[in-house]
This record gives structure tokens, C-alpha cells and sequence, in this order.
């Protein structure tokens, strides 16, 4: 008998945190569902030729494909488009450009945080935040006003007698605007992970007499893989998709695929092809996340 | 527009104010303080048009009326805005809008707009019937403007009269001349329509400005080869400039000596100094196009008659006076109904302007320039 109650007592608070449970995760599984599942089932249903007719912005769409059973037509067309294969190509230029030059420059400043502890090495982690703080537009329109034609930069290097050719409107503009606007985060991650790293192995390998780069290449890259991983992947998800740098600091063509959703949304009305494209685009970088994912398990149930 | 209202809704509060409206506009005006929301687009002259000088002249003439402009930069959201009408409508529930300036005649036959006539307005009696009728009577076209030939005075002393002579001119003179890409502003939008036109047959010119067949645009391939060919010799070897203000800055700075600009933002520019003053403007034959700003009536409005009595108010001889000295735009009236100044500014060059491609060519005018011309050579 009081055995009895006493299990009713437990599976009734059981239910009972069972049901706080539930009311904890369910805003933003609603969040979730309402701002990011449906639209985007509707738009990979859209991009494969289902047009839907309630959505006025998706049937005024010019060189409409409707079809009542899934077609890849809307791809092949997208595909076959020339300036699509440029703008792909462009895209993963800035993306893998903007990736190496990143980890370069953030493990670089991360190392020299690391190490070395005066005064000058605080201003430098000071300078390195600056861009987390400056809005993206703000600093593309900086960085036209110093990098580009008739810029600052160029006046001093024309006073100099130097010659200069502005990056600003081609491929290499975007990577300088996606380098700044990045490297905060690159740094942070590195940072915190290299911070990790324990004083007492780097001692003890630079007593046994390794030079810096060998403690760099075989204790800090190998200890310091994880946040590393994180840093590409985030960074090739985030340029990937990006559309403000490259819209303030890329030329009329060849454009990266975010530019060229947007035009083609607004300027060409091809709603249908700017969707596709964002399929694509969701598609590619759902492979980066699934790779990292796998890279991380992987090591951990090694670790383990 | 009282029964349609009435079939709608039921809302006691709506009762009211049909009945204070049916004792006249300026009963309910007096009792009811009145929102107009205005939905608007353009450059940032038209903005401090709208929000310096003529909402707040109005709001002070009519102190129960509220006039709440929201404002889309270069018309970046304007579609949004129109699909929010059309939801609206489909869903029965008013969409908030009352006023529209921008795509009148596209919103219009999607039913959104209100016709006018000059029983709704009677000032439209003052409008060209044919400006007028490019809207198919769906706005009041309270401006206008054109695109001419702007030109370093200094560098060039026979400017281009024609647009055989434009063409020879950038061939003669590499690097001194460019356009802005055609989604990106009106000036190359005009400039690159023009060139197409050359290859379009006489007979399909107007069926170009109004409705749409993609199977014609062949005729534009003429036009593109022309553009292509043009391309090297632009400034930079190919570079175009990004939008409307950016190649008169270009033409400020020296660093280019010819472009396309529209008349109102370069004499506005010229009076604010921001040009120097030895450029100047010209009009070609054919001459670019050119075109009014409209403004329409949402179908759904809860205030129509706020609304026609404040485009009413627009199209008035002081109200355009002020329109066409601060915009340097051609007023929307006819000449003879504006004062001696304005007429003599504008006399000859006001109505010297074609006409652009209706909205779905020009769609695809601009993805084929992208996938045709635009890129470094």
C-alpha cells in the first residue's frame, strides 16, 4: 500500500518534469518549425518545379517551371547558365582564399596572444575585436573609401611614385572584406583553444630542446585540431552564403552566389532560379557541417 | 467606394466614419485625426522631397491628418510591398497601405489601385491625358524626368547630339565615358534601352513599353553586340559604375569626361555644388527615355478620401512650383498652369523623352546584360 503510493508519487513527479521538459524546448522548436523548417520546405519544393498558389512572390516569377511531380528541370537550366559555373567558381575562390589567408593571420595572431604577455600584446588583442564591433556595411564602405580607386591608399602610394591597381570591385576586394570581418572569431577560437593547451608540455618540449616550430607543428596544431576545424567550417559556411561584403566590394561579374540570388529575386525576377540557387547553396554547406560533424565524433570516440 | 467598403467590414468604428465621411471630407477630417500610410521609393532626393518639405507643408495645412512615409531606398523592397497588397487582398484584411508611389501601373493592373478621375481628383483635368495614360489612370503623376547626356564642358567642346555620334564619340575617346549597370539606376537602364532599341523594328517599339513576349527579344541582339563592342573602351577598360550618383561622382572627380544622368538628380546636384560647373547637360536624338513618378490609391484603403484630396493638393500650381524648383524635375501638370519661371525653365525640354521597357523586358533586359556584357573585358 504505502508502496504503492510511493510509486505514484515518483512516476507523477516524473510526468511532471517530463512535461516542464516539454514546455522548455517547445518555443524554440516552434521557432524553429514556423521561421526556418516550412519556408525552407517550401522553397526546396518551389526550386524543384512545385509552385505553390498562394505565394504571390513565387508565381510572378518569370521563366516559370510548373510541374505537379518533382522535376530537377529549374537545376538543369540553373546549370547550364554560363554565368552560374563563373559565379560558382568565384564564389569558391573567395571562399578557399579567405579560408587559408584567415587561418594564417588568426593562428599567427593567436600565437603571438599566447606567448607573449606585455603590454603590446594586449593592444594587439584589443585591435583584433575592433571588427567584431563594426557592423559589415559600415566596414565595406571603409574599406572602398581607403582600398579603392582614388582612394586614400592609392594617393599615398601615388605620392610615393608607386603604381596601384585597386582590388576593390574584383575577387581579391571580397577576400580583404571577408578576412576582416572574420577574423575576430577566427582568433577567439584559436585563442581559447591554444589557452587549453597545458604550460607544462610546451616547458617540457622546449627543455628537451624543440624549436618553436616543432612544439607549433607537433603539440599546439595536433592538441589545438578541434577548435581549428570549427574556424574552417564556420568560415566556409559563413562566405559561402555571404552577401554584404561581396555586394559592397565585388564587380558586376563575375558575383558570388549571394549577390546573384539577390539579383536574380529582384532585378531578373527569376524568384524560382534565386531559390534554387538558395538550395544550393544550402546543399553545400549542409556537406561542410556534415564533414565537420563526422571530423569531430570521430576524434572524440578516438580520444574516448 | 462607400458600398465596397461597407461589404467588407462591419466594424461599428468604420459605421462612424462612413457617416462623418458622407457629411462631407472635411467633417471627418476635423474629428478624426486620419493616418495615411505612404509607401514611397526612389533616391534621397525624392526621400527629403516627401519628408522635408511636402508632407510636413501638408500636415500643417491639415493638422488631423498624419502622413507616415515609409521609405524603400532605390526601390529595393517596392516588390515586397506589392506582394503584401496582394495578400492582403486575397486574405480580405486591409494591407496597411494607403498611398503607393513606384510601380503604379503594374500594381494598378494587379488590382490594387484605385482608378482616378477628376471626379475622385479634380486636378487631374491640368495632366497631359497621354502621361496619364501610361499609368492607365491608376496614379497622379506629380513629376518628371528624363535622361540626358551629361559632359565635361572643358574636355568636350562639340558634344554628342546624336546617338550615332554618342556611339562614335566613346569609340574615339577610350576610358572617358560609362553607365551604371541597368538594375542598379535609371541613367544606365536608359542608356543601355536605348542602344537595344536599335535593333528593334518600328512596328514592336511600343509593344516593347507595355506588354510582354520573350520570344522578341531577339531583336535586341543587335544592341548587345553594339554594348559588347562598346565595353573595352569604357572607363577603366570596362568598369561600370554602381548606381546613378556614382557616375556623377565620376564626372565630378574628372576621372570620366561623358555619362547618362537623370536631368533632376544632376541639376540638383549642380545647385548644391556638388558638380563642378563646367558640366553640362544635353539631350540626344533620339533622345533616353524619360517618365513621371506616379502616385495611386490603394483599393483597399480605409481613408480614400484623405487620399485623392491630398493628390489633389500635389497637383495644385504652388505645390508643383515647389516640386519642380526643389527636384529640377518637369512638373506633372501642364505648363500653361505653372508659373512664368518654371515655364520658361522647362519649356523646351519637358516633354523631349521616350519611353522605357515595360517592367517584365525590362527583367529580362537586365539578367541578359548580366549574362551578356557585364564583367571586366
Amino acid at each position: 500500500m504505502v508502496r504503492a503510493h510511493r510509486w505514484s508519487a515518483v512516476s507523477r513527479a516524473r510526468s511532471k518534469e517530463a512535461l516542464v521538459g516539454l514546455l522548455l524546448v517547445a518555443p524554440p522548436t516552434l521557432v524553429l518549425l514556423f521561421l526556418v523548417v516550412i519556408p525552407a520546405w517550401q522553397a526546396v519544393t518551389f526550386s524543384l518545379g512545385i509552385v505553390p498558389a498562394d505565394n504571390v512572390a513565387y508565381n510572378s516569377s518569370l521563366n516559370l517551371i510548373r510541374s505537379d511531380t518533382p522535376t530537377l528541370a529549374v537545376f538543369r537550366r540553373l546549370f547550364a547558365t554560363r554565368s552560374f559555373t563563373q559565379n560558382l567558381g568565384l564564389t569558391f575562390f573567395v571562399t578557399f582564399a579567405t579560408m587559408t589567408l584567415l587561418t594564417l593571420v588568426s593562428y599567427a595572431l593567436a600565437l603571438y596572444a599566447r606567448f607573449n604577455r606585455g603590454r603590446l600584446s594586449g593592444l594587439v588583442r584589443t585591435l583584433y575585436l575592433i571588427p567584431m564591433f563594426v557592423p559589415a556595411i559600415i566596414a565595406g564602405y571603409a574599406l572602398t573609401i581607403f582600398y579603392g580607386d582614388h582612394g586614400v591608399f592609392q594617393a599615398a602610394l601615388n605620392r610615393m611614385g608607386l603604381p596601384y591597381h585597386s582590388p576593390i570591385g574584383a575577387g581579391w576586394g571580397i577576400v580583404l572584406g571577408q578576412l576582416w570581418v572574420s577574423i575576430p572569431f577566427a582568433v577567439l577560437m584559436l585563442s581559447s583553444g591554444l589557452d587549453g593547451v597545458a604550460e607544462e608540455q610546451v616547458e617540457v618540449a622546449r627543455d628537451a630542446g624543440a624549436s618553436f616550430w616543432v612544439i607549433l607543428w607537433r603539440i599546439l596544431l595536433p592538441l589545438n585540431f578541434i577548435p581549428l576545424l570549427i574556424v574552417l567550417t564556420f568560415t566556409f559556411i559563413g562566405v559561402f552564403g555571404s552577401f554584404t561584403i561581396p555586394y559592397l566590394l565585388g564587380g558586376n561579374a563575375p558575383q558570388m552566389l549571394g549577390v546573384s540570388m539577390q539579383l536574380n529575386f529582384s532585378a531578373f525576377r527569376q524568384q524560382q532560379i534565386a531559390v534554387a540557387l538558395a538550395v544550393f547553396s544550402f546543399l553545400v554547406c549542409a556537406v561542410a557541417g556534415y564533414l565537420y560533424v563526422y571530423a569531430t565524433t570521430r576524434r572524440q570516440q578516438g580520444a574516448a | 467606394m462607400k458600398k465596397s467598403a461597407w461589404g467588407r467590414s462591419k466594424a461599428p468604428w468604420l459605421v462612424t466614419a462612413l457617416l462623418l465621411a458622407s457629411v462631407g471630407p472635411q467633417v471627418a477630417a476635423q474629428n478624426e485625426p486620419i493616418t495615411l500610410n505612404f509607401y514611397s521609393e526612389g533616391d534621397v532626393n525624392v526621400q527629403d522631397l516627401w519628408q522635408k518639405t511636402l508632407i510636413p507643408m501638408y500636415q500643417k495645412a491639415h493638422p488631423n491628418i498624419k502622413i507616415n512615409l515609409v521609405f524603400s531606398a532605390h526601390g529595393t523592397s517596392s516588390q515586397s510591398t506589392l506582394d503584401r497588397m496582394a495578400g492582403a487582398q486575397k486574405a480580405n484584411k486591409p494591407s496597411g497601405v494607403d498611398l503607393l508611389e513606384g510601380n503604379v501601373p503594374d500594381a494598378g493592373e494587379a488590382g490594387l489601385l484605385e482608378k482616378l478621375d477628376t471626379r475622385k481628383v479634380p486636378l487631374l483635368s491640368r495632366v497631359e491625358p497621354n502621361t496619364l495614360a501610361r499609368a492607365q489612370s491608376y496614379g497622379v503623376p506629380y513629376r518628371g524626368s528624363s535622361v540626358v547626356l551629361a559632359y565635361d564642358s572643358n574636355r568636350v567642346k562639340n558634344p554628342p547630339q546624336t546617338l550615332d555620334a554618342l556611339i562614335a564619340w566613346i569609340n574615339k575617346n577610350p576610358g572617358q565615358f560609362t553607365y551604371n549597370a541597368p538594375d542598379s539606376g535609371g541613367s544606365g537602364n536608359a542608356f543601355v534601352t536605348r542602344i537595344l532599341r536599335l535593333g528593334i523594328d518600328p512596328a514592336s517599339s511600343s509593344f516593347f513599353e507595355t506588354d510582354y513576349d520573350a520570344s522578341k527579344e531577339k531583336q535586341w541582339d543587335k544592341g548587345f553586340a553594339l554594348l559588347k563592342q562598346l565595353a573595352p573602351n569604357l572607363y577603366n577598360g570596362g568598369q561600370y559604375s554602381k548606381n546613378n550618383v556614382e557616375t556623377l561622382q565620376l564626372l565630378g572627380k574628372g576621372a570620366i569626361a561623358m555619362g547618362p544622368v537623370w536631368s533632376d538628380q544632376a541639376l540638383s546636384y549642380m545647385k548644391q555644388g556638388l558638380l563642378p560647373p563646367n558640366i553640362k547637360l544635353v539631350q540626344i536624338r533620339p533622345a533616353f527615355y524619360g517618365g513621371s513618378s506616379y502616385v495611386g490609391v490603394s483599393k483597399d484603403s480605409q481613408n480614400k478620401q484623405a487620399a485623392y484630396d491630398f493628390l489633389n493638393w500635389l497637383l495644385s500650381s504652388d505645390v508643383q512650383a515647389i516640386v519642380a524648383d526643389q527636384m529640377n524635375g518637369y512638373p506633372g501638370v501642364r505648363l500653361q498652369y505653372m508659373p512664368k519661371e518654371v515655364q520658361t525653365k522647362y519649356g523646351s525640354i519637358a516633354k523631349d523623352f521616350s519611353f522605357n521597357f515595360s517592367s517584365k523586358f525590362n527583367s529580362d533586359m537586365n539578367r541578359l546584360w548580366y549574362e551578356r556584357i557585364a564583367g571586366r573585358q
